[in-house]
């Protein structure tokens, strides 16, 4: 029954976070934990998708989010905010990029800013699940297909005969 | 509610124990299932258990025996066209089938798949041993032209169907599937057309709703559906103690070349063309919405048309969406009834 | 069990006033007029507290959350510890924590405030005590927040834990209003007795209405070694002679233990914090009465700086 620490103020994260950290196997400990998920998170912002195992990438994506809202929050006359972005972009470009690009994009956004799929194992190779982690509203080709337009799936089909059953029966009454 | 399992031993069947913790549940709760649960009863120990016994006899007889036809084993070349490469199997002739083929390309194949597609346009089922080198496609529902996987489904439930009937109804109801018309998804429902023993069964909304749970009780057995090519007389063996089957089955014999297609989900065999989906586990929300009363037949029984509709296990759909559905369906089917000419329904129900 | 009931029945008591009001009137439009009229005294009755203008307004306004709340009452805001979290144990607590100030008035505190608590031991039937001192800890949240108070009496150094909504707690002054640098005093242990004795016939000073809490920025001077932590390692900014008892050895240990990377570990501090929406939701529902208490106690102040008369014996 810890008191909550007050001293900062965050916004709510719009993906499920674990109750705890994954410590990501490394000789450096925490500060090495944290400079390979500086690699990763400056990787995201520039090349906006990214393929890599998936518990760094959970691990990851907690943080570009929370970069992406302060950044939204705060704006870049903010020190604090700043001087983070410094910390997690370790190329300098993409704190422009951060501030420039990125917080327009997202300013309006209800959802979460960036989007994480399973990605397949190849067999025989390494153990560990793959993913693809992304920032939503990337130039890229999506990459699922949306299915919820096509009329011959079989769902529609039924609601499009329903829609013009019950148009027929209208213009029956109409006619009436 | 402890009775409900004491029904699934077959041992106590005859004891006085069960029959007495059947009438407690009548009193109990579901008293308006009351008519429903005199009917019904499991399958093992109905009545006729000692004819499906032997009709599943029958079938494994011919199978075994069909499978050691096949003697001296090919090799054919199956080219199969898809993600994530088109590849060429090597696949032994008349035993492999397309589900084998999904065995060697990956997990979410095996699982996904429905159907097959054999040289780009004929359906096969996924259990059907294939014959000759010929190129593969394997369907699920969210292709981009489903029409032939959809059918499929549909025909599939229409047989699912008259298994979860059977399960459903106590011997003493005397139900008799007679048939059931070919898929057409626009009419909004899949039919199964029975006969029963009374001729003003009013069915109530719980009565139909243990036929639905029966339904997605088949889907989360996950049976595998299978398929037999056998001849008419063989048929006619198998099917002999059954009245509307056995009248049905010359004219199919004689549009067929004396081959007549059989399907068997669990222990529940019945007449139909196909093709059907590999496994009942593809069978997502399901409702059987209604029973019609169509016509009398003979002295005292009711020809009765039962309704349903249900979705692909992938695809989602709120309740609001599929209320309209579920509303739609409940109108009479429109299909070929069998008081019209015998033979025209026949070429319906193949088509 | 009771609290759970007494939810039941506030709730119950809640909608059962407005379906009177609207959808199960049969009476003409004018009895419905009195009749809403009586139903909206109700309220203002039952909350003694609460007949401000915010209070009398009906329509629903969504109120304004002043920002400083999260520092005021802390214990208000659950564990963050997402295991522990539950929504219906958190908000039956923060209901309970409101019908305690109901009852006794729990002024605003910080660490660093002198404070004085009167409270009955449970041991020595009939009799209060009161005890006077500094704040130098708060912790833990909802019904079990507590704080330490500490105090010198005697050359002897006493501390004592009270929790805040204990129901023995009778009465609770602050005597000064302010904060210190650290979060937390405790180095108040080890530093020279004058900077943790406070007299216990002090005064309460009054804070001029709408100014900022103070800041006490003063430098406590430690004791020599030995300490009962190593407060080197801490970057406490209250402590004035820290670096006089330090050994080279002990700024090695000390600089090796830093972690200066965890500032920027976000999603620690997010696992460690109530998101904004999450602390927004918690005080708009406890607002309206915790602002009434607010104006009530700063009625009451007026009323005890205005009138000021001292009887000596």
């Amino acid at each position: 029954m810890n008191q909550a620490d007050v001293s900062k103020l965050m916004s709510q994260l719009r993906i499920a976070i674990r109750p705890r950290h994954r410590n990501l196997k490394n000789k450096d400990g925490p500060e090495g934990r944290l400079l390979k998920l500086r690699k990763t998170v400056t990787a995201l912002v520039k090349h906006e998708r990214i393929e890599l195992f998936y518990n760094r990438a959970d691990e990851a994506r907690g943080y570009a989010e929370l970069l992406i809202s302060n950044a939204i929050r705060h704006g870049d006359t903010h020190n604090a905010t700043m001087e983070m972005a410094d910390y997690w972009l370790l190329e300098k470009q993409l704190v422009h990029k951060l501030f420039k690009v990125l917080v327009p994009r997202y300013e309006n956004y209800t959802v979460s800013y960036t989007r994480m799929f399973n990605a397949p194992r190849t067999y025989p190779g390494i153990y560990y699940k793959n993913s693809v982690l992304e920032l939503r509203g990337n130039p890229y080709p999506s990459l699922i297909v949306d299915q919820s337009q096509n009329k011959n799936l079989l769902h529609n089909v039924l609601l499009d005969e329903a829609r013009k059953e019950y148009r027929r029966k209208k213009l029956a009454e109409l006619a009436q | 509610m402890k009775s409900v399992i004491t029904i699934t031993h077959p041992c106590e069947v005859f004891c006085s124990f069960t029959m007495s913790a059947a009438t407690k549940l009548h009193k109990t709760s579901w008293c308006a299932l009351r008519q429903l649960q005199q009917y019904r009863t499991k399958a093992n120990f109905s009545a006729s258990s000692s004819s499906i016994a032997k009709r599943n006899e029958l079938f494994n007889q011919e199978q075994k025996r069909q499978r050691d036809a096949v003697g001296r084993i090919d090799k054919i070349e199956v080219r199969y066209l898809g993600l994530p490469e088109d590849v060429t199997l090597v696949m032994n002739a008349n035993i492999s089938t397309p589900y084998n083929c999904a065995q060697h390309l990956s997990e979410g194949h095996k699982r996904r798949s429905a159907l097959a597609l054999i040289d780009g346009s004929v359906p096969w089922d996924m259990h059907r041993p294939l014959q000759e080198s010929c190129t593969l496609q394997l369907l699920h529902f969210q292709v981009s032209e489903p029409h032939v996987v959809n059918k499929a489904f549909w025909r599939t439930c229409s047989f699912m169907l008259g298994a979860a009937l059977n399960r459903a109804f106590k011997p003493e109801a005397n139900l008799q599937l007679h048939s059931f018309p070919g898929p057409n998804i626009k009419s909004g429902s899949f039919v199964h057309d029975i006969v029963l023993q009374t001729r003003n069964w009013q069915p109530t909304k719980e009565e139909m709703r243990t036929v639905s749970a029966e339904m997605v009780k088949l889907a989360l057995e996950d049976h595998e559906i299978e398929r037999l090519d056998v001849t008419q007389d063989i048929a006619q063996e198998i099917f002999k103690d059954s009245k509307y089957k056995s009248e049905q089955l010359p004219s199919i014999a004689q549009q067929t070349h004396g081959r007549v297609t059989l399907y068997r989900l669990g222990d529940h065999i019945d007449i139909s063309r196909g093709p059907m989906v590999g496994a009942t586990r593809f069978l997502g929300k399901c409702t059987i919405s209604a029973a019609h009363k169509v016509a009398d037949e003979g002295e005292t029984d009711g020809f009765y048309r039962i309704q349903g509709v249900a979705l692909p296990s992938g695809i989602q759909l709120n309740h609001v969406a599929f209320g309209v559905l579920e509303e739609r369906s409940k109108k009479l089917n429109p299909a070929r009834l069998p008081n019209e000419p015998f033979e025209e329904h026949q070429q319906l129900q193949l088509s | 069990m009771n609290v759970s009931t007494r939810f039941l029945i506030n709730r119950l008591g809640k909608q059962c006033a407005f379906n009177r009001i609207v959808t199960y009137s049969t009476k003409s439009t004018e009895h419905a007029a009195a009749n809403a009229v009586e139903t909206e005294k109700e309220p203002k009755i039952k909350e003694t507290t609460a007949s401000t203008a915010s209070e009398a307004s009906i329509p629903i306004r969504k109120p304004v959350i002043p920002a400083n709340y999260r520092f005021i009452y802390p214990e208000f805001l659950p564990d963050p510890k997402i295991e522990w979290r539950n929504p219906i144990r958190e908000k039956l607590e923060r209901m309970d924590m409101l019908d305690r100030r109901r009852q006794i008035d729990l002024p605003e505190f910080y660490v660093g405030s002198i404070m004085a608590v009167t409270s009955s031991d449970p041991h020595a039937e009939g009799k209060v005590s009161r005890f006077v001192g500094i704040c130098i800890h708060r912790d833990r949240c909802g019904l079990r927040a507590r704080f330490i108070l500490r105090n010198v009496i005697d050359h002897q150094g006493i501390e004592v834990i009270y929790e805040l909504y204990d129901p023995t707690i009778q009465k609770v002054e602050v005597l000064r209003l302010e904060k210190r640098l650290d979060d937390s005093l405790f180095y108040l242990r080890d530093a020279l007795p004058e900077y943790s004795t406070f007299d216990e016939n002090m005064e309460a000073e009054q804070l001029e209405e709408g100014a900022p809490v103070p800041v006490n920025d003063i430098k406590v001077v430690l004791r020599p070694r030995p300490w009962l932590e190593r407060w080197e390692r801490q970057n406490l900014r209250g402590v004035a002679n820290i670096d006089q008892y330090l050994k080279d050895k002990h700024r090695q240990s000390a600089r090796r233990v830093q972690k200066p990377w965890e500032k920027y570990d976000l999603m620690k501090q997010y696992r460690a914090t109530i998101p904004e929406e999450e602390q927004n939701e918690i005080f708009a529902e406890v607002y309206a009465e915790l602002h009434a208490q607010e104006l009530q106690r700063k009625r009451n102040k007026r009323k005890r700086t205005f009138v000021k008369p001292k009887q000596l014996a």
